[in-house]
């Protein structure tokens, strides 16, 4: 009876532990996904069918009664964008764009951001406030942002509406992407539900690589490297300037490992199935500018701004000091994108005004285009400033954030480095492996992703039961919650 | 299906039902590697009405004379210092979130490393009492001596200091969680701090870190739980501790000292 009574616990919403691609739960259900999936991968109604009910019961699993606010979601822009295929009056499709994202919007204003813009009103009038009791639906940040691209592509006429809701559902629900990303976007996932492309052989265990590169980052590296990362942040006063200083350096590293692991593994699933996910990153750490940083962190959520609100609002079309202006507010709705707080707002502030630094900069580092020392200058500037902001988009307050940086520069000493090297070896070689990575060649990515997939299947198998029992060594006590579910 | 699925599936499924039995005996060594077991089995199998034998066990279960309490709860708002080693690690988070829940006010100071007799000889309590005024004071000290020799001719003393540093605030001195048998630290404590103030935390079953010394976060959490429902009917000062939602908090502030050289 227990193994029923915990199977059915399983599989029942928890909100405190939402279903990870790196879960043994998840692990589980996709040995019953994935027999059902590829029988049914040659009757495309019933392929489609059943990857919408699974989609649903996965997002049940991680915002249990809020599956049905997507399927209200997905019914409305379904309808209004048949709607907006058969108006013909430049009007009337406006209102029907206008009325889809104020429905959009609203419905993630209200649950993201209503106790944020009550407790600032409140601020205001000194009033006294009580925070609505509101529960943030996962994933409602990139579902929304999909649902958007999509009326605004069919207003544009870039893509042809879905024949059926149900084609649409799918796009909207598509359980890889669900909860994190990539942001998919219809002009491109769309027609790959209509051409379903069947995986190869190759392509399936390509995708597996993809997952176990992401298992690696997420759930071996970035979990085990918070633990000492939090207790910097929880106690910015506590501990050294050299402490501090390697917290903030662990951080950059964890949200790049932890982000960029996830949506590995959720290209990866995808790609197992046969679909294709844009890439998210490309080793956004190499970056020797902000403007090259964003086209390699984050790609699908940077192409999403840049696309539906830097380009509306201007773009570079409009004057120098526009485009700047342009990008300055691109980034601060990025910045909101990211959380409720004012910190999130000047995290997206502050990369809008380095974009336009940079960019006002540019006609005059041209010239050492190319030249090493220009390379080393532009990459060390381009780091610490991300790694900066980092602090104040992981500190729990401003207070906290000055506290790290002031401690980093005042209470240096390095006698505490040591110490450190004998205490933290373990974090630092996991440090030593992300750092490296970033520094090997593209080319050795594909030998490696090519090599694995003509590795023996026995090979294969130890491959990942050696990446599985190294997680299960390193697992943290209390598995650190991916970071952008809160996003 | 095909065959790329068929390979994936076929590997998926033996790594799952492996670490799912090897799970079901936790740890096991394995050509002289020692290997962590996973917790696949037990989220399949274990019997959720057992959970809670697998808590710590706490002191009720032990050989605690009952005090003449309890004393009446004191429903204020406190002030609370949390003093104590590297126990604190695990134990200020979630009484943080007792705190939160109840409407107190943590501060914590952790010294790692630290003993009755560093902690008696600074005088750092007292500095500590006279920067925060606290109204309760939780104390953690003890897990650095539990092999000193002639620790009551040695150690007694200093826990006298402390008492004298506390003066007429109530606290409650939280045991250390031996991890072996100990020269008697825990007897030296009981005989010397008032009755209903001593929480005794040896015997109580932990899960530890890899150190072997200092519970994990989730059992450390476990052991404040036991201390939270050890206080309303044993305490000498029972204060508020509201069964918090949240796993951990964070105290208002946290001081650190490092280790003596």
């Amino acid at each position: 009876m227990s193994l029923i009574d915990n199977l059915l616990n399983l599989l029942s919403y928890q909100p405190d532990s939402p279903m990870l691609f790196s879960s043994g739960l998840f692990w589980g259900l996709f040995l019953v996904f994935l027999p059902v999936y590829a029988m049914l991968r040659n009757r495309h109604w019933q392929m489609v069918i059943f990857i919408v009910l699974f989609s649903l019961f996965f997002y049940y699993k991680s915002s249990g009664w809020f599956f049905l606010l997507l399927l209200f979601t997905s019914t409305v822009d379904w309808l209004l964008s048949r709607r907006l295929a058969t108006a013909k009056s430049r009007g009337t499709r406006r209102l029907i764009v206008a009325v889809s994202i104020t429905l959009s919007l609203s419905v993630l204003g209200y649950f993201k951001y209503a106790n944020f813009f009550l407790w600032n009103w409140n601020q205001m009038v000194q009033g006294n406030f009580q925070p609505l009791d509101i529960i943030l639906p996962v994933g409602i940040s990139f579902y929304t942002f999909q649902s958007i691209s999509y009326i605004v592509d069919v207003y544009r006429g870039s893509v042809k509406p879905t024949e059926t809701w149900v084609e649409y559902l799918f796009f909207l629900s598509f359980f890889p992407a669900l909860v994190a990303g990539p942001i998919v976007r219809a002009d491109y996932f769309i027609p790959q539900i209509r051409e379903h492309h069947k995986s190869t052989h190759a392509e399936v265990f390509a995708g597996f690589w993809m997952i176990v590169l992401g298992v690696v980052k997420k759930a071996l590296i970035a979990d085990y490297i918070s633990q000492y990362n939090d207790l910097i942040f929880d106690n910015p006063t506590g501990y050294t300037g050299f402490e501090s200083l390697m917290g903030v350096v662990g951080y950059t590293m964890q949200i790049y490992c932890d982000f960029s692991g996830y949506s590995d593994m959720a290209i990866g699933l995808a790609l197992i199935m046969g679909f294709r996910l844009t890439p998210n990153f490309d080793f956004p750490y190499q970056s020797k500018s902000l403007t090259e940083f964003w086209r390699r962190w984050h790609i699908s959520l940077s192409s999403w701004l840049r696309d539906y609100v830097y380009i509306p609002l201007g773009g570079n079309r409009k004057g120098t000091l526009r485009t700047y202006v342009n990008n300055f507010l691109t980034m601060l709705i990025g910045g909101l994108w990211h959380g409720a707080a004012w910190k999130f707002v000047f995290w997206g502030a502050m990369h809008g005004v380095g974009l336009a630094v940079n960019k006002a900069c540019r006609p005059f580092t041209k010239r050492f285009d190319g030249k090493w020392w220009f390379n080393v200058v532009a990459w060390s500037i381009t780091i610490v400033y991300v790694s900066l902001l980092w602090v104040f988009f992981r500190a729990d307050s401003w207070t906290d954030s000055w506290l790290i940086i002031k401690n980093i520069f005042t209470n240096f000493s390095p006698d505490h480095i040591i110490p450190f090297i004998k205490v933290r070896y373990v974090w630092l070689i996991m440090m030593c492996v992300i750092i490296g990575s970033h520094a090997l060649p593209r080319g050795f990515y594909d030998w490696l992703e090519d090599a694995f997939v003509h590795l023996r299947w026995i090979f294969k198998l130890l491959i990942f039961l050696i990446v599985v029992q190294l997680v299960v060594e390193f697992a943290s006590e209390d598995v650190a919650p991916f970071i952008y579910f809160q996003f | 299906m095909n065959k790329g699925y068929r390979g994936l599936w076929l590997l998926l499924a033996i790594a799952f039902v492996l670490f799912t039995l090897l799970s079901s005996f936790g740890d096991t060594d394995l050509f002289g590697l020692h290997l962590k077991g996973s917790k696949m089995a037990d989220a399949l199998f274990a019997d959720a009405g057992n959970e809670e034998k697998e808590l710590p066990a706490d002191t009720l279960e032990q050989e605690v004379v009952k005090p003449k309490f309890p004393a009446p709860l004191d429903t204020a708002a406190q002030t609370i210092l949390f003093v104590g080693d590297s126990m604190l690690d695990g134990l200020s988070p979630r009484l943080s979130a007792y705190a939160q829940q109840s409407g107190h006010t943590l501060y914590s100071v952790i010294w790692y490393s630290s003993s009755t007799e560093q902690w008696g000889k600074s005088g750092r309590l007292k500095e500590y009492i006279d920067q925060i005024h606290p109204t309760f004071i939780f104390l953690c000290i003890g897990s650095n001596e539990l092999m000193i020799r002639d620790i009551k001719e040695k150690r007694t003393q200093y826990v006298k200091d402390l008492m004298a540093e506390m003066d007429s605030i109530p606290f409650l001195w939280i045991g250390p969680p031996n991890w072996r048998e100990d020269t008697g630290i825990n007897d030296m404590l009981q005989s010397n701090l008032p009755e209903g103030s001593f929480f005794l935390s040896n015997g109580m079953s932990f899960e530890r870190r890899k150190d072997g010394a200092h519970p994990t976060v989730a059992s450390a959490a476990l052991w404040m739980d036991s201390v939270a429902r050890w206080m309303p009917e044993h305490c000498s000062h029972p204060i508020r501790m509201d069964f918090p939602g949240d796993i951990k908090a964070r105290p208002k502030r946290i001081f650190i000292h490092q280790p003596e050289k």
